[in-house]
């Protein structure tokens, strides 16, 4: 139960009063950086936000009533916090509080930087803000996921409590902490590397340097960008004047890459030997039907097929394509069995026989 | 998770797709439930049955739920394979 003097019953009240405008403070403050960071293509674990309860706010009081001459000199009244992902992310949510917020640089505290040399901690950036219109002060916290993990951690195990820690606990703390800020870090720098080695790659792909990509999920779907498989699908729709209805190709990645494809380039020859055969094969099938609907990945499918058929693959080849990409399926035998004996009658299958 | 059956029997072309469309409307409202097209019965299916199945596959992938397709014959499995729909549509 806790017990207040006079002065901080009196500051007690004093927030009962003010409790419908932090209230509208808590949201206008929480709708303000919400919405900044969505502008900015910040995404973030979450924002926390909230007013402090009468509870957490006698206790404080309790502890330490006489500090506060007001209850404006409490600044945590109103709490938002922002969790990101990434450290770097932290500077820049703190660039755009200063944008959005005025902020009391004598109460701010970057507890980051706040650790001796040869100590660990793992805490957030604090901002003391105030709305540009004005009103009462909130703080503003911003960290990292594992900060924000580190914080909870800390806090559950009342690490900063009355009782004094052994030291050889506070040892494993720091050396925790330590651990933790390096992940944070290596994090950061990993995702810088990979938006490196994306950039380059795009570059590479747009300068037509296929030879020099390495096939892979990010390559693909870049590769995609540059439509490369359009040509071939207009022409096989044009065949019945088809509708292309957009699939994602992305599926097919993992049957090129079970052709020994390594980079883009060899998927780019794959187009370029086969894309008349798979024309003639689609051609087959489609010409005796009036199916004017396909999916974008036609050309490919068919481009697969051929290919299968010209490394003599032959139905077995063919099933483990429609096993790739269909799941292994009782169908797929028959499938593969259709295909190979529509392909037997095209000149391209006539051409693979002599030269074996 | 519940699951919405739909049986289809003879040929879906361009005359049975408006009838057959206007059968299938319920199944856009498929929160919580996957949807299986039982095929056993069906014959033949043409661009206008295929645009059904697909138009039934983006509403429900939209709402997170499944459409499976079942018994299907190896003359509608093929038409499904030689227009490159095979593999959106998971068969069973």
């Amino acid at each position: 139960m806790v017990k207040l003097d006079p002065h901080g019953e009196e500051l007690l009240r004093q927030f009962r009063e003010l409790r419908p405008t932090l209230e509208q403070l808590e949201k206008d403050a929480y709708s303000l950086m919400h919405d900044a960071l969505r502008k900015q293509g910040i995404y973030v674990t979450a924002i926390e936000h909230r007013v402090k309860t009468e509870k957490s706010l006698a206790g404080k009081l309790e502890l330490k009533g006489a500090k506060y001459k007001t209850i404006d000199d409490v600044t945590d009244l109103v709490g938002i916090r922002v969790i990101t992902f990434y450290t770097d992310e932290v500077d820049k949510v703190a660039v755009i509080a200063k944008n959005l917020f005025d902020i009391d640089w004598k109460e701010s505290v970057d507890k980051r930087k706040l650790h001796q040399l040869d100590s660990f901690g793992y805490n957030s950036l604090h901002y003391i803000c105030r709305l540009k219109e004005g009103g009462p002060r909130f703080e503003l916290q911003m960290r990292t996921a594992l900060q924000h993990v580190w914080s909870t951690i800390e806090h559950d195990t009342g690490y900063k409590g009355d009782v004094k820690i052994p030291r050889e606990y506070v040892r494993q703390f720091n050396r925790l902490a330590g651990m933790m800020e390096l992940i944070d870090d290596e994090f950061s720098r990993l995702r810088l590397a990979i938006t490196d080695y994306r950039r380059q790659t795009l570059a590479l792909v747009k300068d037509g340097r296929l030879d020099d990509v390495l096939l892979s999920r990010d390559s693909f779907r870049d590769y995609l960008e540059l439509q490369p498989f359009d040509r071939l699908n207009k022409r096989i729709a044009s065949v019945n004047q088809a509708e292309i209805y957009p699939v994602s190709l992305m599926p097919y990645l993992r049957v090129l890459e079970s052709f020994g494809m390594e980079t883009l380039g060899d998927v780019q020859r794959f187009i370029d030997d086969n894309s008349d055969d798979a024309y003639h094969l689609a051609l087959s099938w489609l010409a005796i039907t009036d199916l004017d609907i396909l999916s974008s990945s036609t050309a490919l499918q068919y481009l697969c097929l051929v290919h299968v058929l010209k490394q003599n693959g032959g139905q077995k080849g063919l099933n483990d394509f429609y096993d790739t990409i269909n799941g292994e399926n009782d169908s797929n035998y028959m499938l593969a069995s259709m295909m190979l004996k529509q392909a037997e009658t095209l000149p391209f299958m006539q051409k693979t026989k002599d030269e074996d | 998770m519940a699951t919405w059956f739909a049986y289809l029997e003879g040929s879906l072309d361009t005359s049975t797709a408006p009838e057959t469309e206007k059968a299938m409307r319920p199944l856009y409202e498929c929160e919580g439930k996957d949807i299986i097209f039982d095929c056993t019965g069906l014959t033949y299916i043409s661009s206008a049955g295929l645009r059904i199945f697909l138009d039934v596959l983006k509403t429900a992938e939209g709402k997170g739920e499944h459409v499976y397709i079942k018994n299907v014959t190896d003359a509608v499995r093929t038409i499904f394979t030689i227009t490159g729909f095979s593999n959106i549509f998971e068969f069973k």
